[in-house]
């Protein structure tokens, strides 16, 4: 039986894991699920402070839809961000979490990293929702690029998840791995335009075009790119940006999914 | 004849035993390329089979390779050589309220941890009234379980596990839960499963449970099999070697 068919078959069980990471994380908290909602809230007060009104960072205005408000544009790049950045860490510590269930029960060890993509997912559904209201609110009209916004959620899931699998297993080797992450997710966070527009760098680098190529390479630029284009302008996202994606997101599961089931044998006697 | 439920072909585990086992990165690059390892065979050329329908039990003392043989047959180690084929479903029972999450109720929980023992929605629903009686907490069932006393913990964990009904079922040690009236209500429920035709593989240190319980038994001792056989003559030999070998 393959690896992907046992999977399917235990699907209930990722159900499962899903409602107890979600129904346990804001028990006994007095206002609940809406934390989910205050977290994003607070970081955007402190970044719209700090980057829109301090270093003034002026994103230009949204084309076509005409919005000119730096929080907004800020959250449709920084929700992407925190998405991934949930995903993995989350993701990466699931296994070394879970390690007493994985040395009693036998289950397809896939559905510990599947199942705190999901319910991070679950989450980040209900404060974009709440983004893609204000945009409307503020005259912006993100409604019909809503189907196509799916399919980019998809291909971020399948992004971040790759890279999940990919450290979870690291992480059962070497438990460094969840430290070292800690520190590169914040670099990669700056190197990445959701605090300042990229039209900053462009202007940076001046004479040097290379510099703007490599930084470019960086995936989470065209997810963050394409986001904003479906969310803050209200366009289609550029063929550029919607390749980079979709072979990101292809890319790093395959390789993720790959070395996971390979992997996952072995995973009781390591942990 | 019966059709033999597992076969255990050849079996052998082995461990690395790190003389320095620092998992983390710094370690990995000063080891250089030689790593410092022993390979401990916890189990080693292990062959036997079970019928289906019979109660087959592991006697050994500890670190004789018991529970690395009884967690290969669970699935959660694979063996280094060698086969081992079930026909069935396999749930293991290796421990109580496996996932159990603190937070949440007791009714959320049975659901959880019969998920994770492999169990449908469906059949846990259809399972749910009798899970519930047997582990005697419905007057709890909807309060978080972190409020349970430990009992109550590995009753109701023990009440789902028991409720699996699988084809095989790898038990380590898990009758003795909870006080003595349950204990005897757990035995009994127990053989009840075992009569109903469910194949059992069981690791107890009980000699009175084995003898009880079992069909045939194999004694294991470092790693190997020493006797296997007639639950009765095998106990003996073991409990007569237990007292003239100290």
């Amino acid at each position: 039986m393959t690896y992907f068919r046992q999977l399917v078959m235990s699907r209930e069980l990722l159900f499962n894991l899903v409602s107890r990471e979600v129904k346990g994380q804001y028990r006994r908290t007095v206002l609940g699920q809406l934390w989910s909602l205050i977290n994003p809230l607070a970081t955007m007060l402190v970044y719209s402070v700090v980057f829109g009104l301090i270093f003034r960072a002026g994103p230009p205005p949204g084309d076509p839809s005409g919005l000119d408000i730096y929080a907004l544009w800020l959250m449709s790049g920084l929700l992407v961000w925190t998405f991934f950045a949930r995903v993995v860490n989350q993701g990466l510590d699931s296994l070394v979490a879970n390690a007493n269930l994985i040395q009693k029960v036998y289950f397809p060890r896939m559905h510990l990293v599947l199942a705190t993509m999901l319910s991070t997912a679950m989450t980040w559904c209900f404060e974009l929702g709440v983004l893609i209201v204000a945009l409307h609110l503020f005259g912006g009209f993100p409604l019909p690029w809503l189907p196509l916004l799916l399919v980019y959620m998809v291909l971020l899931a399948l992004f971040a998840t790759g890279v999940s699998m990919l450290l979870a297993i690291f992480n059962v080797h070497f438990r460094d791995t969840k430290h070292f992450v800690t520190i590169l997710l914040q670099l990669w966070m700056y190197l990445t335009p959701i605090l300042y527009p990229i039209q900053l760098v462009e202007n940076a680098v001046g004479n040097k075009p290379w510099l703007l190529t490599i930084y470019r390479l960086n995936p989470m630029e065209h997810f963050v790119q394409a986001f904003r284009d479906l969310l803050y302008n209200n366009r289609l996202p550029t063929l550029g940006d919607s390749l980079w994606c979709l072979g990101a997101a292809l890319v790093a599961f395959l390789i993720g999914y790959a070395v996971f089931s390979r992997s996952e044998k072995r995973l009781a006697e390591l942990l | 004849m019966t059709e033999p439920a597992v076969i255990v072909d050849h079996v052998s585990k082995k461990f690395r035993l790190y003389h320095e086992r620092n998992q983390s990165l710094k370690s990995a690059l000063m080891r250089r390329r030689t790593t410092v390892h022993e390979d401990f065979w916890a189990v080693r050329d292990v062959s036997f089979e079970v019928p289906a329908g019979k109660t087959f039990g592991l006697l050994g003392r500890n670190g004789s390779g018991k529970s690395t043989l009884l967690k290969m047959l669970a699935r959660i180690y694979t063996p280094d050589e060698g086969s081992i084929t079930a026909r069935g479903r396999v749930a293991s029972l290796l421990e109580v309220g496996s996932g159990f999450h603190p937070e949440l109720s007791g009714r959320e929980n049975i659901f959880l941890n019969g998920a994770i023992l492999g169990l449908s929605r469906k059949e846990v629903k259809a399972r749910y009234d009798e899970i519930v009686e047997f582990s005697g907490v419905e007057q709890f069932i909807d309060q978080p379980i972190k409020n349970y006393s430990s009992g109550m913990y590995v009753r109701l964990g023990f009440s789902v596990a028991i409720n699996v009904r699988p084809d095989i079922l790898v038990v380590d040690e898990v009758l003795a839960v909870g006080d003595g009236a349950f204990r005897a209500k757990s035995e009994q429920k127990f053989r009840e499963l075992t009569e109903s035709g469910c194949t059992v593989i069981v690791v107890s240190h009980s000699l009175t449970q084995m003898r009880d319980l079992c069909h045939t038994v194999a004694w294991m001792e470092h790693g190997r099999v020493r006797e296997i056989g007639d639950a009765q003559t095998v106990t003996d030999a073991y409990e007569k070697s237990l007292k003239t070998e100290g």
